[in-house]
């Protein structure tokens, strides 16, 4: 009956939250058949780890730090998933699209982008995306906020140089 | 293009959904993950490990006298009781790896770590069990005869222990290679996160 309970309420949470996951893998995996292998194996590391959350931190915070460590660290058999790339340039857009789908466009060459950094810079890029705190980053990747901020403006940067010719 | 630009599009953005999202179902699964399979290896090691010296006693269980005096099968055994040991070890280092919900600098720490370790056990167990093998096939004749040992043994000392010491140095640069191809690159780039977290 408890199980039951405890199944139901973290069904209930990872229903609430999985947009977020599906940014987790959307960042680290590239195709939709690793993305979907990713989502999977987060949701059982969530499962695993579960009966350990106490509640001490916010469960988005706890959400994330599983999800990055999956991705980061616990997926190694695939070759194009959690690598990182030297840097090239990002391809211009074909045409000239409506607001929406300007915006949409620019987005899939930012991602394309983001691929090219390595994991720990993958992670920042997508808390900050998320709009999380420069504390809640803390709490999840255990970097100091200073830290945290020099970081992401080398990273904006970065991503400037690779997407300058859109 | 500037980052913060489309942080309104990121955050509105669905088309990542993965075509599978039902939880429960995903949840029966089991994990693939490196080290899961780890963990598996190990289990079949430890299982296998267990079994083999367990089937030889069985054969030899009619003569029970000739099964105790039989120094070549308990070394064996003793041998097979020592990668049991050790791969009981490693289980429990995997299993102290596969805990996720610690902070990501911390759990990447804690990867490299315990697979330095690993690593440096798997070295020193492999030399303690060529050492094992070596010492054995030197003392064995002196208790029972054996006709290979024997044949062996008429070779000149000093011819041996040459050969002894090419073992270990080719054990060496063996288990290194294994080593640097099994966990090398992934321990490389581990060590790379946790530089860039500095």
């Amino acid at each position: 009956m408890q199980k039951l309970e405890g199944e139901k309420e973290f069904i209930k949470h990872i229903s609430q939250h999985e947009l977020m996951l599906y940014k987790v893998c959307r960042v680290y995996a590239y195709s939709d058949a690793d993305r979907q292998d990713l989502f999977q194996e987060i949701v059982i590391q969530l499962w695993k780890a579960y009966p350990k959350f106490k509640g001490d931190s916010k469960i988005s915070t706890w959400l994330y730090r599983v999800a990055i460590n999956t991705a980061i660290s616990g997926l190694r058999k695939k070759k194009n998933l959690v690598t990182s790339f030297e840097p090239t340039s990002i391809p211009e857009p074909a045409g000239v699209y409506d607001q929406e789908h300007c915006q949409e466009e620019r987005l899939q060459q930012m991602y394309q982008a983001i691929e090219q950094l390595n994991a720990v810079e993958k992670a920042i890029v997508m808390l900050y995306m998320e709009d999380r705190t420069y504390l809640e980053m803390e709490e999840i990747l255990g970097l100091g906020q200073g830290n945290l901020r020099v970081k992401m403006n080398r990273i904006k940067e970065k991503l400037r140089q690779l997407t300058k010719n859109y | 293009m500037e980052l913060d630009d489309l942080k309104q599009t990121w955050n509105q953005n669905q088309s990542t959904k993965p075509l599978n999202t039902d939880i429960m179902e995903l949840i029966q699964h089991k994990s693939y993950g490196p080290l899961a399979a780890l963990k598996k290896a190990f289990r079949k090691q430890i299982v296998f490990m267990a079994i083999i010296p367990a089937y030889f006693i069985m054969l030899n269980v009619d003569d029970l006298h000739a099964l105790s005096n039989n120094v070549i099968l308990w070394s064996y055994i003793a041998f097979c009781l020592g990668v049991i040991i050790f791969s009981y070890y490693n289980y429990r280092l995997v299993n102290k790896m596969e805990g996720m919900d610690n902070l990501v600098k911390v759990n990447l720490e804690q990867q490299v770590n315990l697979l330095e370790r690993s690593m440096k056990w798997k070295k020193t167990a492999l030399m303690a069990a060529l050492l094992f093998f070596i010492l054995l096939i030197e003392i064995v004749p002196y208790f029972q005869h054996y006709r290979m040992l024997d044949k062996w043994h008429s070779v000149p000392a000093a011819i041996r222990y040459v050969v002894y010491a090419g073992l270990f140095v080719l054990q060496y640069f063996a288990n290194t290679w294994v080593n640097e191809r099994r966990y090398g690159r992934h321990l490389k780039y581990l060590k790379e996160l946790v530089k860039e977290m500095q």
